[in-house]
């Protein structure tokens, strides 16, 4: 145990504000693994990910000047994680990812999806589902995950996406009436 | 496994008046947690401590570096040549504003006006484009409207044609 687990997030963000490169990498291990959570379910893409998690916490030791101790370190964190999460996938949707294959590459991959299609298992229901999520605005997306997997209220939900509670439920209704109606037809092909 | 944020309640908040029995709601309902299960059931691959190292690495060093060029300009800024530069500057902004003298940095642009209107005594000219448009055969024309003590308006029309060669009056 370091001297740094039984501080406070509070105590930890004057000593990062100070300069204090420990007390940053406290800070840092104490909330990655949440970040990276939010961050994976709402870009959707590995690949991707670490880079927007990257960009969440360049913001996050950026603006902690400006982050005020009446509110909560892990709320204002999940705010500024879905909101960075929103915009990295918007923008990733817009450059273009052109991968160029010769003959026998692309003969490679036919015959791996071939393959793949012959055997449904846990590997493509995974895919199937991370394609039905795909297939959802973000927006809808970013509210479905917050509530379910990270168990956030709908006025927290709204706050973070700076909309109203009517407006959350309604992009949670939708996600999960859009889910139901692919995953259905998906997982009985 | 269930999902304990979708509960029940959650559920007819959401889809409130859609059934028609509590059957089918509840049908509904575990047709719903069968979905969330079904997205429960893929984790999120976890991200490896080199990973997280060099995430850590990357963002607290762009930060540093950010603050160390915000540094380096402030201590530019504060050599005594520079500030001296800066505040001779901004005394000369100062200055100007407490005169009341506007700094022009751009040209103003002279804009035809559509109707000018000239007051003299009881009378009054108009002339601008309105007026050439009104009358475009007639070279700079002017309308001039000559008001006396308890006489109709006189309004009398004057210009030239012929690239000034006869003047024109008419009486409106």
């Amino acid at each position: 145990m370091s001297q740094y687990d039984l501080i406070s997030d509070e105590a930890l963000i004057e000593a990062v504000q100070r300069g204090d490169g420990d007390a940053a990498a406290h800070l840092y291990h104490r909330h990655i693994d949440r970040v990276h959570r939010i961050c994976y379910r709402i870009v959707l893409d590995r690949s991707q990910v670490q880079d927007c998690v990257q960009e969440v916490w360049l913001k996050v030791y950026r603006n902690l000047g400006r982050f005020r101790c009446q509110r909560s370190f892990a709320a204002w964190l999940n705010s500024v994680t879905a909101n960075t999460a929103i915009d990295y996938y918007r923008r990733s949707r817009r450059r273009p990812s052109r991968i160029d294959l010769d003959d026998s590459q692309v003969e490679s991959l036919e015959t791996e999806q071939q393959a793949d299609e012959r055997q449904v298992d846990d590997t493509t229901i995974r895919r199937r589902i991370q394609d039905a999520l795909e297939e959802i605005t973000v927006s809808q997306r970013t509210a479905f995950v917050l509530r379910y997997f990270e168990g956030m209220t709908l006025p927290e939900i709204a706050r973070i996406l700076g909309c109203r509670e009517g407006t959350v439920r309604t992009h949670i209704r939708r996600c999960l009436l859009s889910l139901r109606a692919k995953l259905a037809v998906k997982l009985n092909q | 496994m269930t999902n304990r944020y979708f509960s029940l309640e959650e559920f007819k908040a959401l889809f409130p008046d859609r059934f028609e029995s509590r059957e089918e709601m509840l049908r509904e309902y575990v047709s719903f947690l069968s979905v969330l299960d079904q997205l429960e059931e893929t984790p999120v691959p976890d991200l490896s401590a080199r990973e997280k190292a060099e995430i850590f690495r990357g963002s607290w060093r762009q930060q540093s570096y950010e603050w160390s060029r915000l540094w380096a300009w402030l201590a530019f800024i504060r050599r005594p040549a520079v500030a001296f530069a800066l505040g001779l500057v901004l005394g000369c902004v100062l200055m100007a504003a407490a005169l009341g003298h506007r700094i022009e940095l751009v040209q103003p642009v002279a804009a035809d006006q559509p109707l000018t209107i000239e007051h003299a005594g009881h009378t009054q000219t108009y002339t601008g484009k309105v007026i050439d448009d009104l009358y475009p055969q007639i070279e700079n024309p002017k309308i001039v409207l000559e008001r006396m003590d308890r006489s109709a308006p006189k309004r009398v029309l004057y210009g030239t044609i012929n690239n000034g060669d006869i003047y024109v009056v008419w009486n409106l």
